[in-house]
């Protein structure tokens, strides 16, 4: 549970607001973060962040304002003023032509089932330490550069409203690992990524030994220019993610759909949108994701289902478009979900889908994408780590930057097969407060005639 | 305010000192005794968005052989404990040293920054904010318009700079930007966009009577909703290779991808590389590597009215005004001290001379990296915009992005435009929908062959330019004239 002082603050302050017969709701981030940066091959930076924020929502009839505030909330007097700047917001505003819901947290919770006190300490020595025996084994066998970034930490969420006396409450631990060998010479990058809930998951002879997995390709092939034109491709985890959160953000979201903005506007709930072997959830049960059990505004997650065999199922509503279009709300006012693009029946295992495979281009990873058009799902992004040119099963060259400029519907709806085996891509944001967010995803996913529109000549 | 700034400089004062005892090399604080954000936004008449913000704490960066360590806390009561951790972690990273960072020698800066704000936004009401959006709101409203969306954001930053070698500086930032944007369908069902942002010819000052003045936001509802009609009436592009005239719209995004981010110093060096990435730029290739043509002179400017100018970075170094591009020849990057001597040493020989004054972090919870200021391209003598339709046979003119995704070393690159129009024989002809183009940097910069006048260059303010890990977003401008390029890939190829 939240700190004994903090909580009695923030009850009193819920309390006061609701004897003067506000609406308000109170939410308190707290993290405490340590990141080491590693760039040529040394820690470039070493951080400690201890950091707390504070957010108060007022809503009075249609009319909604609120105040942020970072800085050291340690006083009944600097609560009183956030509420103050809230309500003062919320008397400023225009009402809206809807009524929006408040927000009430549906039952007490406190959960600290994903915290564990030995990764929010881990050390920035414990975390250099590891970096240096990978890079120190590594370093000697070719002319390389080491980057890459270690963040750990913790979360507290506490959250009241007047609605109610419930409590929301959970802290959790998170930590993301990502190293990158830069050939310095021929420029080709190789990475490997770890995300972690708890201290110890990983050792540095797992991290060798993927780098030792891809590194004799990249050393004894020269980076092959492919095609410009659709071409068969062997996604691999990163990708698979941000084609599964592109999907979502332009075609499962509820108000993309609303304003028929996205590329599901015009479809009705029952229709095939991909194949049947797609089936993408939100779901804080699933073991691989950082499972929000709550959202911000006080839903009690579940497993909800977007799309089932490739068809179109529902759509997430966050509280305010559920409110503006008269649905309802499915427990998604967060920033962090826990997507799911359910396993197949492919093979497990990277071998077995090069041999499903037999010629493609394997893309791990797709590097700064964007949508030049999330009315259609068209997307573009590049190639970048890890990728590969398959030929006959196996893996021959590392390919030159290849963009691939497609829309999600024709991706996913030229689906081969995708691996039974389901991975951890952690996804948090970097941006703003602490977020830890990870999803659930294939190994592999096989697709035919993913179009390939530019080709650089270089990795 | 003054007793709290007085609290913290004593206990900067005594950590300094303290550090430098240590065994470190250098020290530095940085105290924002107020980050304020304000944040309006009316989507289809509805305000949606109705937020304020306050930021307060002090980071504190120290450098002990030669290894950087950083921390960060709110609790003005904690700032010696908050040195203790950043020679902490300083310490664990001299465990792994590669080049020592260095921050050379300079001369202690003193003085304070102020912009010029005539109406602070944050003195003027609420209710005065939302009813301008809220007008502005009512001039885009039309039967084709399916949705608008009118925003505002308003900052205003106090910092207090301190460091070992005696410089203390301060600085106030003041920015608005704004955002009005009319969406509408067209005939297959894709939606489509036109939108204005407040923007300026780099002078003036930049308080609220900027925003409120109707020839700067105001007075372009009309021509956007007018401009959206004809989009959605418009055939698509047909992918051709053709001349491409862009506007300050979407030209200062070329810019800010192509040539700000690869002449970040700490990318081109290779710190960025896990993240946001590297550069196609290496330290030997300043003073040497043909960037574009003769045409093209890019610099980092010092303009009165823009996001991109701040007084002294945070390294203390007032801003400075150089070129970046001469006439083609990359001369010079975007630098902060920490990084010089490396950047030397890899180039085996003196490309860098001094800090670019492009140190910059995004909160005082995030280390200063090297930044973007107010990168911007010179304007030329190929006349105005007309001037250059006229000399064009087959081209189109772009403007304003709806996507873009560039290589890892920013060495290719796609974007998504809103509107284009067609030229044809000197004249333009048509607005054509779903614009895209894609090119290599040095090829694409290389075919630049007229640059529009004074009269078509215009300073686009950047409030998100997203880098670093923790990520940090960062305020930049672009003062960019018309441009045109021969022979560009434009149009989606099957």
């Amino acid at each position: 549970m939240l700190d004994p002082k903090t909580r009695d603050l923030l009850l009193a302050a819920r309390n006061r607001a609701r004897q003067r017969g506000l609406n308000a709701e109170f939410s308190l981030h707290r993290e405490r973060s340590g990141l080491i940066r590693l760039g040529n091959s040394a820690v470039a930076l070493s951080t400690h962040e201890e950091l707390t924020r504070l957010d108060v929502s007022v809503q009075d009839g249609r009319k909604v304002g609120s105040f942020g505030i970072l800085a050291d909330v340690t006083s009944a007097e600097q609560l009183a003023e956030a509420l103050h700047q809230a309500e003062e917001n919320c008397a400023a505003a225009l009402p809206k032509d809807y009524d929006p819901i408040f927000a009430e947290i549906q039952e007490t919770t406190d959960d600290e089932r994903g915290f564990d006190p030995a990764l929010e300490t881990l050390s920035a020595q414990a975390k250099t330490d590891l970096c240096a025996r990978v890079i120190k084994t590594l370093a000697p066998h070719g002319n390389y550069d080491f980057s890459g970034s270690w963040s750990t930490g913790s979360v507290e969420l506490y959250h009241v409203t007047t609605a109610n006396d419930n409590e929301s409450y959970r802290r959790l631990t998170d930590g993301r690992m990502v190293i990158v060998l830069k050939e310095q010479n021929k420029k080709w990058e190789l990475q490997v990524e770890r995300s972690q809930t708890r201290a110890g998951a990983f050792t540095a002879d797992d991290i060798i030994a993927e780098f030792d997995r891809l590194l004799p390709i990249y050393e004894s092939q020269p980076g092959f220019k492919t095609q410009v034109g659709r071409q068969r491709v062997l996604f691999g985890p990163q990708a698979i993610a941000a084609l599964l959160q592109l999907s979502v953000w332009s075609g499962l979201h509820g108000r993309g759909w609303e304003e028929g903005r996205a590329f599901t506007s015009g479809k009705q709930p029952g229709e095939k949108i991909f194949s049947e072997l797609i089936n993408i959830s939100d779901d804080p049960d699933n073991p691989l994701t950082f499972s929000m059990p709550f959202d911000f505004n006080g839903h009690r997650r579940r497993r909800f289902v977007a799309v089932e065999k490739g068809v179109f199922k529902a759509l997430f509503y966050d509280s305010q478009t559920a409110a503006k279009y008269g649905r309802k709300p499915t427990g998604h006012d967060l920033s962090a979900w826990d997507l799911v693009l359910e396993p197949g029946s492919g093979p497990a295992g990277l071998e077995a889908a090069l041999r499903l495979a037999g010629d493609a281009l394997y893309i791990p990873h797709l590097h700064y994408i964007h949508m030049p058009d999330p009315s259609k799902g068209l997307f573009t992004g590049s190639s970048r780590f890890n990728a590969m040119r398959i030929q006959d099963g196996r893996f021959v060259s590392p390919i030159l930057s290849s963009r691939v400029t497609d829309a999600i519907p024709t991706v996913l709806s030229n689906v081969v097969a995708l691996s039974s085996r389901a991975v951890c891509q952690n996804e948090s944001a970097t941006y703003d407060r602490r977020a830890p967010e990870a999803m659930s995803v294939p190994e592999w996913l096989l697709c035919d005639n993913v179009r390939i529109s530019d080709v650089a000549d270089s990795f | 305010m003054t007793r709290e700034v007085d609290k913290v400089t004593s206990a900067v004062e005594a950590g300094l000192d303290r550090m430098l005892e240590s065994g470190c090399s250098f020290a530095d604080a940085r105290f924002y005794s107020e980050d304020r954000t304000r944040r309006i936004t009316i989507y289809d008449g509805n305000l949606e968005g109705n937020s304020s913000n306050l930021e307060q704490g002090i980071g504190i960066r120290v450098l002990f052989q030669g290894a950087v360590g950083f921390a960060a806390t709110a609790n003005l009561d904690a700032v010696s404990a908050c040195f203790d951790r950043a020679l902490d972690n300083a310490r664990a990273a001299a465990r792994l040293l590669g080049f020592p960072r260095d921050m050379g020698k300079a001369q202690p800066a003193h003085g304070e920054y102020s912009p010029p704000v005539r109406q602070d936004p944050f003195d003027i009401p609420l209710t005065e904010h939302i009813a301008l959006l809220k007008q502005i709101d009512d001039r885009l409203k039309h039967p084709a318009v399916a949705h608008r969306y009118v925003t505002s954001l308003y900052q205003r930053r106090r910092v207090f700079y301190w460091n070992t070698e005696g410089t203390g500086v301060s600085r106030v930032s003041s920015n608005i930007f704004a955002t009005m944007t009319v969406m509408a369908p067209d005939k297959d069902g894709r939606t489509q966009r036109r939108s204005h942002n407040l923007n300026s010819n780099g002078s003036g000052s930049r308080g609220f009577e900027w925003l409120a003045d109707p020839n700067s936001f105001a007075g372009h509802a009309e021509r956007i909703r007018q401009e959206l009609a004809e989009i959605i009436a418009a055939e698509p592009m047909t992918p051709a290779k053709r001349d491409v005239i862009l506007l300050p719209g979407q030209g200062h995004l070329q810019v800010h991808e192509t040539i700000g981010h690869p002449l970040e110093l700490d990318r081109i060096l290779g710190y960025e590389l896990s993240f946001a990435g590297g550069s196609h730029v290496r330290p030997s290739d300043i003073g040497t590597l043909r960037y574009g043509s003769d045409k093209l002179n890019a610099r980092a400017m010092l303009v009165e009215n823009s996001p991109g100018t701040f007084g002294f970075d945070d390294e203390g170094t007032p801003q400075p005004d150089y070129l970046l591009i001469d006439k083609g020849i990359l001369v010079n990057v975007l630098c902060s001290r920490i990084d010089l001597g490396e950047a030397n040493a890899k180039a085996g020989r003196e490309v860098v001379k001094r800090s670019g004054g492009a140190a910059r972090a995004a909160g005082f919870y995030k280390t200063p990296i090297d930044r973007m200021t107010n990168v911007c391209i010179d304007p030329g003598a190929d006349g105005n915009l007309d001037d250059i339709i006229k000399a064009t046979e087959n081209g189109v003119i772009l403007d304003m992005p709806v996507s873009w995704s560039i290589g890892s070393n920013r060495e290719h690159f796609h974007f998504g435009c809103e509107i284009a129009w067609e030229v044809k024989d000197g004249r333009r002809t048509r607005v054509l929908r779903n614009p895209t183009y894609q090119g290599h940097t040095l090829e694409f910069y290389n075919s630049l062959d007229m640059v529009g006048d004074r009269s078509t260059w215009r300073l686009i303010q950047v409030p998100n330019c997203g880098k670093g890990e923790p990520n940090q977003i960062m305020e930049v401008g672009h003062g960019v004239p018309v441009m045109r390029f021969r022979n560009v890939q434009t149009g989606e190829k099957e």
